[in-house]
Parts: structure tokens; sequence; C-alpha cells
């Protein structure tokens, strides 16, 4: 394994461009490194999806998580093989018939927050059925319970322990609740790739991806990033999360000259190398790729590629699908391709 | 039969049905569901100074009091495990769980997993290795399942206060012969207390229900506590109350050395006897009074102290302003 830090002077030491070329350096070196434990990776995936469907065939059942589905169907897109024809047949089988998803096949036939991720992927794929945009559409519609005025209202005087604007709103994970980052996130990067792609006309995105964005805006920790909804409660701030920073930095790219997005950018920056989970690890990648090649991102990203590295090495065949396939769309994004930059 | 009699037996008909759904709504639910409450529950309060490795011998020695069969049953473990943050006990601690986990081998089960669906962070393993529960696993050999992220199953529902009729519950939980809620013994600024059956919220799977598992806070805390309790098979209570957490629990309070661990064959009875070396009243507990009243038992007379009695004095935690009618005054229990 390349261990990348080993850098000989110290950082205070070194100029500028100097810097910068040897950061450069220390990241062509985890590419490099990336590269090979890449394909291990998307390996252990491939080897998920048949034991998956192995597995559920036997017992006659077929009860795929739409989340991770999707997330292999993204780090499979280019590749195509049989274990790509079964995530995009299987993924496409459990969708509802108001073109929603529910959270995995064999659910409540009721849309949740999986919508989003299997908008976004299939989306991304070719093969993608002629008919997705009544998923897009169902994204459209859905918005966290605090959209109405009572909740909105209760929100607003007699139930305030906890700090936030309800007159900003998302996505929630399961209709009839309130909006909440991660759902809202993966909202707003499907329907902003929807809108882009134009995959279907549709003049409410631009309202609905501002309220988003406004939302998270809203729901920042104080000095940056964010928890799992809100930023206090009960009159105590919130820590953040690395992975709802990250997923939530995702879909802000294009307001990156928000102070608090700059601010959430470097929290995760002085976090990410230290952490030791490949999850997390991952989408912190993701968003640190997203956000392009400063110096400050260049060197966490490569710090952050040498501990995904090492954390795999523990780990990988142990690790859930989501998480094996965000870990190799994250080894993707650092050589150049990220499918979740808007 | 005449027009006006016909008419006369449609309109009786209407008011009794109406009637009926009327009384259906104004009684207490609790009417509604089986009564499984035993004639007598049993609860072992050990005092602890420390997590130590005697645990494992301290808790072998208390398991066996309430003479369970365990040979070679499948025992799933279920510890808080919320989070991590510095300095801040807020998770069952893992020594403990390692040493429930011993007691069980040692008793004579089939194998021990451990499993947990943390409500909002959705990076299981980070919690994990930061709480201390990875190295504490990996070293006693312990599997550890993301209850989040399980095969789900649905299952109806066995009582009716969410108006929920079927959750769907992970797989390796239903598949487990005896599970073992290990909560850690603190305040809630929702619920006042969080305790053995609170602890359960974590067996609902955030892949379905979300982190957090919102669905359940729109439907009620306390009403979500006694379906799920009531819905999920819990045969045994380890709670840590070794350092427990007194003030704005569960994540953001602060530490509270009461020196217990609480075992019992009732969690009902366990939360109860929880709460009260608390020095909170638990009939003053909404989800605690109600489960007293068909889930199993909160009377102090339905309930045996297999080892150490109540205290004779306990300063009752400290709790949000909201919740001060749960304190008792420092003489009583």
């Amino acid at each position: 394994m390349v261990h990348v830090t080993a850098v000989g002077p110290t950082r205070e030491s070194l100029t500028k461009p100097v810097r910068a070329i040897l950061l450069m350096r220390v990241v062509e070196l985890a590419m490099a490194s990336g590269r090979l434990v890449a394909e291990r990776v998307f390996g252990v995936l491939r080897a998920r999806l048949n034991e998956d469907q192995a597995v559920y065939a036997r017992r006659q059942l077929h009860q795929i998580s739409v989340e991770s589905y999707s997330l292999a169907l993204l780090a499979l897109r280019n590749d195509r093989g049989s274990e790509y024809i079964h995530a995009l047949h299987a993924l496409i089988a459990a969708r509802n018939s108001d073109g929603s998803w529910p959270a995995f096949s064999g659910d409540d036939p009721q849309g949740c927050w999986a919508t989003a991720m299997a908008v976004l992927a299939l989306g991304a794929v070719r093969d993608r059925p002629a008919d997705l945009g009544l998923g897009i559409r169902w994204l459209v519609d859905e918005r966290g319970r605090e959209a109405n005025w009572f909740w909105r209202w209760k929100f607003q005087t007699v139930d305030n322990n906890v700090k936030f604007d309800p007159a900003k709103y998302g996505w929630s994970w399961i209709p009839g609740t309130t909006s909440w980052v991660i759902p809202t996130a993966f909202s707003l990067i499907a329907l902003q790739k929807a809108k882009d792609g134009g995959l279907i006309p549709e003049p409410r995105f631009s309202e609905r991806i501002s309220m988003g964005v406004r939302m998270l805006l809203d729901r920042m920790c104080p000095g940056g990033g964010w928890n799992a909804g809100n930023s206090a409660a009960f009159g105590v701030a919130y820590t953040p999360y690395i992975d709802a920073t990250a997923i939530a930095l995702l879909s802000l790219r294009r307001h990156g000259h928000e102070p608090g997005v700059r601010a959430s950018l470097s929290w995760l920056a002085t976090q990410l190398p230290d952490c030791p989970s490949p999850y997390s690890l991952a989408w912190g990648l993701l968003a640190i790729a997203a956000y392009g090649r400063k110096n400050q991102t260049i060197d966490t990203a490569a710090r952050a590629t040498e501990a995904l590295i090492t954390a795999l090495g523990n780990c990988a065949a142990t690790l859930d699908m989501s998480t094996i396939a965000t870990c190799a769309l994250a080894l993707e994004a650092i050589d150049g391709e990220n499918v979740f930059r808007v | 039969m005449s027009e006006v009699d016909r008419r006369r037996a449609l309109v009786g008909a209407a008011g009794l049905a109406l009637g009926g759904i009327a009384t259906t709504q104004l009684l207490p639910e609790e009417m509604w569901v089986r009564d499984r409450r035993p004639p007598q529950s049993r609860v072992a309060i050990l005092s602890a100074l420390a997590y130590s490795e005697d645990l494992a011998d301290s808790l072998t020695r208390a398991i066996r009091l309430f003479d369970l069969d365990l040979h070679n049953k499948s025992v799933l473990l279920k510890p808080n495990l919320v989070e991590y943050i510095a300095g801040v006990d807020v998770n069952t601690n893992p020594i403990l769980v390692g040493a429930a986990a011993e007691a069980f081998i040692r008793l004579g089960a089939g194998g021990v997993v451990v499993g947990e669906g943390p409500g909002h962070q959705r990076d299981t393993y980070l919690v994990l290795i930061e709480s201390g529960f990875d190295e504490q696993l990996r070293s006693q050999h312990i599997r550890f399942v993301d209850l989040n992220r399980d095969e789900l199953v649905r299952v109806p529902t066995e009582a009716n206060f969410t108006g929920l009729d079927h959750l769907w519950l992970p797989r390796t939980l239903l598949a487990s012969d005896f599970v073992v809620s290990m909560p850690k013994v603190k305040t809630h600024h929702w619920a006042g207390v969080t305790l053995s059956m609170k602890n359960m919220f974590g067996v609902v799977p955030g892949s379905k229900y979300g982190w957090p598992k919102n669905l359940l806070h729109w439907k009620g805390i306390h009403r979500s506590i006694l379906d799920i309790c009531a819905t999920v098979p819990l045969h045994f209570v380890i709670a840590d109350g070794i350092v427990a957490m007194e003030g704005n629990g569960p994540l953001h309070g602060t530490h509270r050395h009461l020196g217990k661990v609480v075992l019992s064959d009732d969690p009902v009875a366990a939360d109860f006897t929880c709460a009260r070396l608390m020095g909170l009243h638990p009939e003053r507990v909404w989800h605690l009074d109600h489960a007293a009243r068909f889930l199993g038992n909160g009377s102090a007379d339905r309930i045996a102290l297999l080892a150490e009695g109540l205290p004779e004095r306990v300063v009752p935690f400290n709790v949000l302003p909201q919740f001060a009618y749960l304190r008792m005054p420092v003489a009583s229990r």
C-alpha cells in the first residue's frame, strides 16, 4: 500500500507553489493506489449482487434495498454486465404504481425518500424507464410536514424546543413527517440533475430546489456542518455528522459562495482524514471531490483516500452493499468522475 | 316488516354502530389488548462501582437467580447505542455488554449477537468504533448486526396505541430465541426517562422508517413505545445504571454515578425499578403507567426483588423543568 502522507519536509516549511506540486503528486499517488483498491471494491460489489440475487431467489423472496441498489446501479453504470442488468431490473420492479419507490421491494406501497436515490440512479443510466418522470413529479410534490400551515404555526408558537424555521421545508424520510437533512439533500441532487438533463419539463423545479436549499442552510449547525435534521434543541447546539455534512454539501455545490457552505467544507476537511469508517469517508471524499482542487481540499482528499484504502483493507468483505457501492463511487470521484456533482 | 319498522331497525342499528365506535374511541386502549402481566415479576438490583472485568461473574450469578432455560438458545443483546459524544457516557457501556455476552455463554446459550439500529447516525460502524464497541466485540468474537439495515419482516402490531397496524422488524430480532434489552439509565427530554422499553426504539429499522424514526415521534413517543414493546419479543433486561445520565438526556445530560445494574424478566418491572432508583415516580411516566396496565408489573407488591432492595434514601435525578412532576421528594422512593 502507498502511504501518501509520507512527504519529507513539514507543510509549514514549503512555499505555496512547491506545496501545490507536492500535493498534486500526493493526489496522483493516492489515485493510483485508489484505482487498485477500486478494482477490488467493484469486485466485492459484483459478488455481493450475485450473492444477494442467489439468496433471495432460493427463498423465493427478493427484498432489495432501493438505496443499496440505486448506489450499486450508479457504481456499475459504465460496466453494464449481468450485475448491472440485475440491479436495473430489480430497481424498476420495486417501483410503486404512482412512480415513487418504497424503501425496499415488498414494502408497503408508499413512496419514501428512496425515490430520490432511484431517480438519481435511473436518471444516470441509458436504460432508464420512459416514465421516470412520474417519480420525479412525485418528488416535486412531496414535502416535509412543516410545509402545512397548521404544523408550521405549531412549531412557531407552542412546540419550539427544537431550533428551526418551519417556513423553510425540504423532504422527509417518509411522507407525513418533518424534513430532514439527508432526504432533502438527495432530493435536491436528483431534481437538479433531472432539471439539468431535461428529463421532464417541470416548471416547479426551481421553486422546490430553492426552498430545499434554504431549508438546508437553516438547519446547519453553528460553525458549519449538519446533524440529522436540526442545529439545536433544548438550548444545546448539535454537532455535525460527517455523512450528513458531506451529502448536504454535495447538494449545495452551486452555493459554494455561501459562508455557511464554506464553513461546512472547512469542518469536513478537518474531520475527514481521521475518520475510521468507510461509509463516512466515502461520502466525505465525494463531497471534497465535488468542490474542486484547492490546496486544503487536495490535502484532505489525499489523506482521506489513504484512510479509506486502509479502512477498506480492514473490512471490505463485511460491509453492506450501500457502503461498498458508495466507496466505489468515491474512489471513482477521486479519479475525476463524480456522479453526485451538480 | 312495515316501512316504519324497517326504518326504525335501520336507525337503531346505525345508532348501535356509532355507539360502538364512540365507545372504542373513548375507552382506554389497554382495554383492547391482551393482559399479559405475569402474577409476579422478578428484578435483581446489583451494586457495581465501575465497569470492570468482574462484571461477567456478577452477571452470571445474578442471571442464575432467574433460573432461565438458556440451553442452546440464540441470544440477542440490544444495547442503547446512539452516537458518540466525546466525554459523555451516552451509550450502554461496551464492557457491560461484553460481560453480559460472556455470562449468557457460560449459562449455556448457543450463541450471542449484539444488535442495534442507532436513531440518528446512519454510520453505525463509526458509532461502533468511536464508542469502543467494535474493539470489545472483536476481542470476544461477538457478531454485531446493524438492525437498521437487516432483512425485514412485516409483523402485525399487538397493541393499537399508534394506529399502526403493523411494523417492519429485523429478521435477526425475530429469529432470536432470547432478546435482552440493555438500556443506559437516562432521563429523556421528550419521554421523561429512557429505559428498557424506550430502548426498543432501536429495533425499528432506519432503512424503512428513516434516521431518526420520525414516524414514531409523530405517532407519539409514549404510544410508539407501547406498540413496539407489545409486538417485539422481549425476554430480559440488563440495565446499565453504573454511570447514568440526568438532566437533558438522552444526549446532553450530565453523568450520575448510580452504581447499579438492574436485571429483570419483565421490562415494565425493570423500568419501574430503575425509575425508583432514579428518584422518579414511574407511574407519572405515561408509557410506564399504561404498560403497567397490560404489559407487565409496576406495582411493588408484584415485583420480587431477588438481590438487593431499593435504597432507603434516593436523591432524585435532575430533570428538565417540564418533567419536574416526575421527581419524588428526597425521603421517599
